[in-house]
């Protein structure tokens, strides 16, 4: 698209995003709530924004589906309260619709799918109810202007203008710090269009490019977005890029993940190979053992007292056979360790 | 191809040379039994359901007694009855008396005699647990020759050449009501408080052990049980065995692998240096690694692997715990020999690398662990899907996960391609969820990492997609081509 018509574009979302923000005051309630059973906290739904991401990977859907979803997500959670036990409903439900709205229909994951792989408990038929209810709730208006949509117009713009090359801008690399912004409830009190804008100002730093420096600041001057109000999220995002980037990993909570095997397996992994053996250790004597070609064993002094004949102190003569007993070997086996201490290592 | 016989036929016809070796009682009288080989072979692969009507199989020894007339023993007192000073000639009197040997194929002779040598030797055993001052010099060369006349004895050839160990009913030794006895009798004796290695050595010699490890070929796993015991003790007590028991179980097992993968008795063996590894002083021998190196890792290339493959793993685990440093030539090995064609195998190979990775050291982890991935990975794409789930499995494992988080950055590439590949194209449903734990997991460790990966992933698979249509739009410009030159030719076309 050219210049012009992508300026246009720009400004036609820019009146339409603030149709698609979620309700402020709702989304506060969301984040000064403690974690309990009966109400849903702001960790709840970050954690189930990442549910979302990792279904989204995992279907193959694309960044838009995600991003979608999350706003639905955002909507509903901010105008109805919510109990914690219809929230994976709810989740998957969002993603449903938003892979309808995004998806061709060939690439949409079927319900069945969805709610097998997400280990969720609900029923098909309480998911379709949930999609309703949603849908009816935020009044038919689905298919929202989101940051990506920004993100998108932004890095075309940019690459248009500019005289850089098309790959120092990386717009993978946006929308993964996108996604990892959108895991945290706090943008998405941002508005769209400076969410999208505080992103792509901070990868221009990151790149050090002045050329695209000043094409940014003429769309901020086009969009008329506050300074103030940039910097603030500009510094957030910051701080979640960061986060994003270390290189410490978080340990992943396989606790919640359910790992369902086939019987056999199941039985395969029962049988125990580490049984302790019937018979008891024999400790390997430091001394001459005859007939051995390799028998190039120091013969320290204090095997000479021994002799080579004297009993091999491997067996207890108190240990008696006994047919199908389990005999314990390591008590037994220090002992004779220490009686032969000055032969052995 | 060839027909298909029913298998009414070729069962019944198995059934009745059976019952002809039944009636005569003689296993000296049966025809060699060779089984019907086209009913067994359908194109090729041998048909086991066919086996399985095979009848249980009867007893057999190969302790033949050709003399016509019946055994006669004169009873002696009993041990107990007689004075102490007595008791030690006596003893070796009973001992001389169970030298000989009965016919047990034939289950209606000597019944009286045979009674008989089995109540003295249970007679003995009890006398050889509880008695004090009975062992004298002389004993022990009679003891070793009533063990030796009653348990070395050329085994029996397996009835079938398609004895499958894993299937078939193994042919039990037809004497064991004494020869139990004979062995639990031996092993009492060489636990005795007053047994003597250096006399009994003098007895007890490298024929004898040899003897002895030839009998571990026996069917009957009776058997191999006692002489699992006996050989245990026998190595314990005579330090002076130790190195050449070592050598010709080696030589066993080299046989086994390499000429005949035909032995009874690996498993067994496989406990027996179980516990002696298990005693292993540090630092290990050379000729214990080469042991490791050249033998037991060979041995998992055996086809009949499932009948040891518990203690063999002990072993190898052992091994690895006494010397970490052992890991990477292990792993390579296991590695080198991974099964191709056996998925059975390969889901017994996963469970012993498990067990392995559950003692690594860390910096052995990192040594191994490309070759490692790229092979799991390898069996996490696995058609079959027990193979594919037991890798899969590999990542509830706590101690692996934090291996695997430590190192993300190397295994993820390696891992990625195939996970996300199998999540779309696995025609199991349960091991695509599986994948999705372990994708999420991934997911969670490095998420930077993740991302990369898949947005490459994408961008492959998209390059690929468009040279796929490319190639297809020139096969069709090119198909066009020739027909617009077939029209010109034939004049329909103006050129």
């Amino acid at each position: 698209m050219e210049a012009f018509k992508l300026m246009r574009e720009l400004k036609i979302n820019l009146e339409q995003e603030s149709i698609y923000l979620p309700w402020e005051k709702g989304l506060n309630l969301l984040e000064s709530t403690l974690e309990n059973d009966k109400q849903i906290s702001a960790r709840c739904r970050d954690a189930k924004v990442e549910d979302l991401w990792s279904l989204t990977s995992f279907f193959g859907y694309r960044t838009q589906t995600f991003v979608q979803a999350v706003n639905l997500l955002d909507r509903f959670l901010a105008i109805m309260k919510v109990k914690p036990k219809h929230l994976s409903c709810i989740t998957i439900a969002c993603l449903h619709i938003a892979a309808k709205l995004v998806e061709e229909e060939c690439n949409i994951a079927s319900t069945h799918d969805l709610i097998r792989i997400s280990q969720c408990k609900f029923t098909i038929s309480d998911l379709t109810r949930m999609e309703k209810i949603i849908s009816e709730k935020l009044n038919f208006q689905c298919k929202a202007v989101t940051a990506l949509t920004f993100l998108h117009l932004y890095h075309e713009v940019t690459l248009l203008h500019t005289s850089e090359s098309k790959d120092s801008l990386s717009l993978d690399k946006l929308e993964a710090q996108m996604k990892a912004c959108l895991c945290r409830i706090v943008f998405s009190k941002a508005k769209p269009s400076v969410l999208a804008l505080s992103l792509l100002a901070q990868e221009i730093e990151a790149i050090q490019s002045v050329d695209m420096l000043e094409i940014a600041q003429c769309i901020q001057r086009h969009l008329k977005i506050a300074d103030r109000e940039l910097l603030y999220w500009r510094g957030l995002v910051a701080k979640c890029i960061t986060d994003y980037s270390s290189p410490e990993c978080s340990k992943p909570d396989n606790k919640k993940l359910v790992w369902i095997i086939s019987r056999r397996t199941a039985q395969n992994l029962h049988s125990n190979y580490y049984s302790v053996p019937e018979l008891p250790t024999i400790p390997e004597g430091g001394w001459d053992e005859s007939g051995s070609e390799d028998s190039c064993e120091d013969m320290s002094c204090g095997e000479d007292s021994m002799g080579s004949d004297t009993e091999g102190p491997s067996v207890p003569p108190h240990l008696h056979h006994q047919i199908n007993k389990q005999q314990t070997s390591s008590p037994y086996s220090q002992g004779v360790s220490e009686h032969l201490g000055a032969t052995c290592h | 191809m060839k027909p298909v016989r029913g298998i009414m036929t070729g069962g019944s016809r198995r059934i009745s040379s059976e019952a002809r070796c039944l009636v005569s009682g003689s296993r000296a009288m049966s025809s060699a039994a060779t089984t019907p080989p086209s009913v067994d072979k359908v194109d090729g692969f041998s048909r086991k359901s066919v086996r399985k009507a095979k009848q249980k199989r009867s007893q057999s020894s190969s302790q033949f007694r050709s003399q016509g007339k019946p055994i006669e023993l004169t009873p002696l007192p009993l041990l107990k009855d007689v004075p102490g000073t007595e008791q030690p000639e006596l003893f070796l009197q009973k001992l001389q008396q169970c030298c000989t040997l009965f016919d047990f194929m034939d289950t209606l002779s000597d019944l009286k005699m045979k009674e008989y040598k089995r109540s003295t030797l249970n007679e003995l055993v009890d006398y050889v647990t509880v008695s004090r001052g009975y062992l004298t010099e002389q004993a022990y060369p009679e003891v070793v020759k009533m063990v030796s006349y009653n348990i070395f004895r050329t085994l029996p050839p397996s009835d079938s050449n398609e004895f499958d160990p894993e299937e078939d009913e193994p042919t039990l030794e037809a004497s064991w009501p004494h020869l139990q006895l004979v062995y639990e009798f031996f092993i009492r004796f060489l636990e005795s408080q007053e047994f003597q290695p250096s006399i009994a050595k003098k007895y007890i010699d490298q024929k004898f052990v040899l003897q002895l490890l030839e009998l571990f070929d026996s069917e009957d796993p009776r058997e191999r049980d006692y002489l699992k015991t006996v050989l245990h003790r026998i190595y314990g007590k005579f330090l002076g065995l130790r190195a050449f028991i070592r050598k010709q179980i080696n030589n066993i097992f080299l046989r086994f692998v390499y000429e005949t993968e035909h032995f009874n008795g690996v498993a067994e063996l496989l406990e027996i240096l179980g516990s002696i590894i298990n005693g292993f002083a540090l630092p290990l021998k050379a000729e214990h690694k080469q042991f490791l190196v050249k033998v037991l890792i060979p041995l998992h290339t055996v086809r009949s692997l499932s009948l040891f493959h518990a203690q063999l793993a002990y072993c190898i685990v052992q091994f690895l715990e006494k010397d970490p440093l052992l890991t990477e030539p292990v792993i390579r090995g296991l590695l080198k020999f991974w099964p191709k064609t056996c998925s059975q195998k390969e889901v017994m190979f996963l469970g012993e690398l498990e067990e392995i990775l559950d003692v690594i050291e860390p910096t052995q982890f990192v040594k191994i662990q490309e070759p490692l991935f790229k092979q799991i990975s390898r069996c996490v794409s696995s058609p079959h899907f027990q193979v594919a789930e037991r890798a899969l499995y590999y990542w509830n494992n706590e101690y692996i996960m934090s291996l695997i988080e430590e190192n993300s950055n190397v295994i993820l590439p390696i891992m990625f391609a195939s996970l996300y590949r199998i999540s779309k194209e696995h025609w199991n449903p349960a091991i695509v969820a599986l994948v999705y734990n372990v994708l999420k997991a991934f997911m969670e460790m490095n998420s930077v990492l993740f991302d990369e990966l898949t947005a490459t992933y994408k961008s492959d698979r998209q390059r690929e997609k468009k040279k796929e249509k490319e190639r297809e739009e020139l096969w069709k410009m090119l198909e066009d081509l020739e027909l617009k030159r077939g029209l010109q030719n034939d004049g329909i076309i103006p050129t």
